[in-house]
């Protein structure tokens, strides 16, 4: 069990829900917003585990997210999952300082690892 | 394969076919003169205007088919979609053919629209045909199923259902929801037709693309409602599995396509199967589980083995979750070795997944298929980054008996997953045939009889040979160098060692996939270096050349998909990501476990070809009955009471039937309409030939005298026909060859400049040779001594329209050596570019869609061949002679096209 919560970014609904009720039944605290600003303004209220960001929000671009999570809590953790497959989105997410780049659909035991890693990494 | 628009079967129907033929063309200039010169000029332009475009059509009609009967035989994988847009461009073709032949002859052939209609409805029922799919229970109980419910519950299974119910062994409880379940649940809501929508056009190659549609399709799949109906039949029946246990009930959702695990198509690991799954995830775990029939590998997969999806239903088994103390996999027989008197025990801690999914280490045995099944061989422990596992001799002995029982009850060597749990019971969890045995990989290295490299010859080009590997492009090992002495040399070998996971030899540069963000900058041709070879990688697999991966075992699904995909794979290469570099050239030699810096010739040939993947799938069997209404050639011969429009069977024959009347139209245009006599010119080299020429269009120059009885070359502006002109006449013809066989002593030939050699002027053979011309076609009709030639050409505005044919037929010369003749100009013919086939005595030749200048060549070549083949065909018996004709025929054809290389 961590003490930080992990941050879904996405803008279904369901998945967010499900996601967050699945991590949880690992014993992963979690909450979801469904926009870019939810997101911002969550992390500039929160300091969170990991937050995994969707790229494709109804109101700002998933870059523009990260670049404003990145300057509010530059150690945060960002972990990009994302149904567009874009290499020069993910170049550019990495170099933003994402931590890692994922695809739609993942497994969720694959996820959970991602999701560790990215926690146990050293900030 | 395709014949073209042949010379009839019968050697002798060519000749009357061409008795024919130059019949009407001696008519055409009998006729009198009806029309002005002007209504004349303009009716022939709009003639001729549909017969270049009937000829467009008919060459794009012959391409078509060409490349359908390729894709059967060449083995590279196809889609549905490359069937049915070949088939609806044929179509659209063939049916311009009939239109513009209708019209060339004002309106005749209607009746072609009814056999057309025919062929193309019965095409249409062979690309729609789906498979046929059952109705039934939405779910079956494992109690309920065996191998009869294959089509309602999958092969995985079904299998698995015969496991229990026919064998007796234990398997989890559980249900499956069936093909009718998930089939309601994409039909409903027009979700399937979403789908396809989605799919189409998808270009495999682009992966961002790929990876886009797929996510995009399965998420619609997973928030897609399911009916009321199913969710209830799933819920109640968990709610029957839960009643027995105390805890909280956990099951596995285990995806079992329709197809899955038939004996030669793996499908391995491509769908999803989810363990531990509580009650409030199972609705959602299926919906997940029958959208990841359209994961990206999956796509690819299905693509390449040539499975349409409409050909893969999901069936999703839901198991009760076995408490796995030690599980794995077993294969009943070692599976470089079908009659090999031991099994394969590959077992690890906790469940089998870790095992399949190519993520964990494992421990080998080889355990006696004979009674008391004892241990032969175990892996020791210093090979082991563990402590050795529990399994006990008597474990070892249950799971070998096991391995034996279900071999003989299936008749096929098995690949069994299964688990024991923590009371010590065996459970089988899923049963498959051993997929490609024999030789095919699945072997540790130390077993197998690997081919060595014993003096393996290098020419080493560069001189910086780096530790990690050399650069791309570099090194070529293993060629001869300038004086043809390879050198030979040690290659740098960079690993050695891991497990054979799929045999053969591959070379490429390097690229290391470690995040989601490699895999989609993965090139092509590349040799796939991972730490893990999780099943997810398999979309790369049609992008690889060899994959080399730090971990993982011959069971790991991967390594399934890289046998039969035949992409030679290395598993278990330790220090492959430290070692290799990025972009350096290397030869992976799975076979031998060794990956070497540059390219290996040698080793390279030793590669075996690559598997045919889509024989016998379901769309290579659409497009092989499809091609049954395309291209067999019923209408072989013009002059058979039966070459008319109801005896068009096929496409191919439609193609025929109106490629032969357009010509006999364009022939009879003069009698129908009363051809000036003067339009034919006789051609002035020097002084009158025996070539004469009628101008199509544009083809004589505006200063040209219409009136004139002669034409000379300055007055001709047709460059195809200046350039078979300037091939016939490039070199003096030698005469005929020295023969002296009685009669044939005297066998009369025409000089294209002298016409006074022209003594055969009381047999059709005499008559005159026309060249039909515009200013970008030429069809030339020529009959010189005893064969007959058609060559015509086409250099259009666009590249599609472009073409050189030459038919050629017929000799003095018994049939033998009328074949070697026309084996000398076929082989000439494709160094020079020409797709040549060959029947009996005819050929025909075929280049299209090239540059002007290239077919301009090409014509060359042909005017000369016309010339100086003649009568060859009566020393072709001998092969010195032969040779040596071919050898100077190459010399002057190289002179000819200005030191241009033949291309093969």
């Amino acid at each position: 069990m961590t003490e930080l919560p992990i941050l879904v970014v996405d803008d279904e609904e369901e998945f967010v829900s499900t996601l967050v009720q699945r991590l949880r039944k690992r014993g992963w605290a979690g909450e979801g917003v469904l926009s870019g600003s939810a997101a911002v303004a969550r992390v500039a209220a929160n300091d969170f585990a990991v937050i995994l960001l969707d790229m494709r929000l109804p109101d700002m671009d998933g870059g523009q997210v990260l670049r404003e999570i990145k300057k509010i809590r530059p150690q945060s953790r960002v972990v990009i999952l994302t149904g567009h497959a874009s290499a020069s989105e993910g170049e550019e997410g990495i170099k933003n300082g994402a931590f890692d780049y994922l695809l739609k659909p993942v497994e969720f035991e694959t996820l959970l690892e991602k999701l560790q890693a990215a926690r146990d990494r050293d900030p | 394969m395709l014949k073209g628009n042949d010379f009839p079967e019968q050697p002798n129907a060519g000749d009357q076919n061409m008795t024919f033929f130059l019949d009407r063309l001696t008519s055409l200039f009998r006729t009198k003169p009806r029309l002005k010169p002007a209504e004349l000029q303009a009716a022939f332009r709009a003639h001729y205007k549909d017969f270049r475009a009937l000829l467009t059509a008919n060459n794009n009609a012959l391409e078509l088919m060409a490349e359908m009967e390729q894709a059967l035989t060449a083995g590279r994988s196809f889609g549905m979609a490359f069937v049915r847009g070949n088939c609806t461009a044929l179509s659209v073709n063939i049916y311009k053919m009939i239109h513009h032949l209708t019209r060339l002859a004002d309106g005749r052939y209607t009746e072609l629209d009814q056999p057309f209609r025919a062929i193309t409805k019965q095409l249409e029922q062979v690309i729609a045909l789906r498979s046929p799919s059952a109705e039934g229970a939405l779910i079956l109980t494992m109690a309920e199923v065996d191998a009869s419910a294959v089509d309602q519950v999958g092969e995985k299974m079904a299998n698995l259902g015969e496991v229990r119910n026919r064998l007796g062994l234990r398997t989890p409880d559980g249900f499956v929801i069936t093909a009718t379940a998930s089939r309601h649940f994409v039909e409903a809501d027009a979700l399937q037709v979403e789908i396809n929508r989605r799919l189409k056009g998808l270009d495999l190659d682009n992966l961002e693309e790929l990876y886009t549609v797929s996510a995009g399709i399965q998420n619609l799949i997973s928030n897609a409602p399911l009916s009321p109906e199913l969710e209830e039949a799933i819920l109640a029946h968990h709610q029957q599995l839960a009643t027995d246990s105390e805890d909280e009930l956990l099951v596995a959702l285990r995806s079992s396509a329709l197809g899955e695990d038939s004996s030669n198509v793996s499908f391995a690991g491509q769908y999803r199967t989810q363990l531990n799954v509580s009650r409030e995830f199972v609705v959602q775990t299926y919906r997940e589980i029958v959208a990841s029939k359209y994961k990206s590998q999956a796509i690819v997969y299905r693509q390449q083995r040539g499975y349409r999806n409409l050909d893969v239903h999901m069936c999703v088994g839901c198991l009760r979750m076995v408490d796995g103390a030690i599980s794995g996999v077993l294969y009943s027989r070692a599976p470089d070795d079908p009659r090999s008197p031991y099994v394969i025990i590959q077992a690890a801690p906790g469940l089998a997944a870790t095992v399949v999914d190519g993520s964990g280490a494992t421990e080998q045995f080889r355990v006696s298929r004979t009674p008391p099944h004892p241990i032969l061989h175990r892996q020791s422990a210093e090979e082991l980054s563990h402590s050795p596992l529990a399994l006990t001799e008597l474990q070892a002995a249950e799971l070998a008996a096991t391995g034996v029982r279900l071999e003989e009850h299936f008749g096929t060597p098995q690949d069994i997953e299964w688990s024991i749990d923590r009371c010590g019971l065996l459970y089988i969890l899923q049963s498959r045939p051993l997929g490609r045995p024999a030789s095919e990989g699945g072997q540790d290295n130390s077993s197998i009889s690997s081919h060595t490299v014993p003096q393996i010859r290098v020419s080493i080009v560069g001189r910086s040979v780096r530790q990690r590997g050399l650069p791309a492009m570099q090194q070529v090992c293993g060629q001869a160098d300038d004086k043809g002495d390879a050198v030979p040399c040690d290659p740098l070998t960079l690993l050695s060692g891991g497990v054979c996971a799929s045999q053969g030899v591959g070379c490429g540069p390097v690229f290391m996939v470690r995040s989601n963000l490699d895999l989609l900058r993965f090139p092509k041709g590349a040799v796939l270096v991972i730490e893990t070879p999780y099943p997810d990688w398999a979309s790369l697999l049609n992008r690889a050349v060899a994959v080399v991966s730090e971990t993982g075992q011959p069971a790991a699904h991967l390594a399934t998909v890289a046998r039969e995909f035949g992409v030679p794979a290395i598993f278990g290469m330790k220090q492959a990501l430290a070692t290799l570099e990025n972009n350096s050239l290397v030869t992976v030699d799975a076979t031998g476990g060794k990956v070497y810096a540059g390219r290996i010739e040698s080793l390279l040939a030793l590669a075996p070809p690559k598997p045919n993947l889509m024989a016998g799938s379901p769309v290579y069997k659409v497009l092989t009955q499809a091609l049954a209404h395309i291209t067999p050639l019923n209408l072989t011969d013009p002059a058979s009471p039966f070459f008319r429009p109801d005896g068009c069977k096929t496409l191919h024959d439609l193609t025929r039937f109106c490629h032969e009347k357009a010509v006999v139209e364009m022939f009879t245009f003069g009698e129908r309409y009363g051809f000036d006599d003067k339009a034919a010119k006789q051609l002035v080299v020097d002084a009158p030939s025996q070539w004469w020429v009628i101008d199509l269009d544009d083809g004589f120059t505006p200063d040209f005298d219409p009136e004139s009885r002669y034409i000379d070359l300055n007055h001709i502006t047709s460059a195809p026909m200046q350039a078979i002109w300037q091939g016939m006449t490039a070199f003096p013809w030698a005469g005929p060859p020295p023969v002296s066989l009685g009669g044939f002593g005297s066998i009369i030939f025409q000089s294209t400049r002298n016409p006074n050699l022209d003594p055969a002027v009381r047999s059709a053979m005499a008559a005159k040779n026309y060249f039909l011309i515009s200013k970008n076609f030429c069809n030339l009709s020529v009959r010189l001594g005893y064969h007959f030639a058609l060559v015509e050409a086409n250099l259009g505005k666009y590249l599609t329209e472009n073409y050189v044919s030459f038919q050629f037929k017929g000799g003095a010369a018994d049939q033998d050596r009328r074949l070697l003749r026309i084996q000398l100009i076929s082989e000439i013919l494709s160094e020079f570019g020409f797709r040549v086939e060959q029947k009996v005595d005819a050929m025909t030749a075929r280049i299209e869609k090239k540059p002007g200048t290239y077919l301009l060549e090409r014509l060359k070549v042909l005017g000369y061949l016309l010339i100086h083949t003649r009568q060859i065909d009566m020393i072709m018996a001998d092969q010195d002679m032969a040779a040596s004709y071919h050898q100077k025929i190459m010399a002057d054809l190289r002179t000819l096209m200005d030191k241009t290389t033949p291309e093969a």
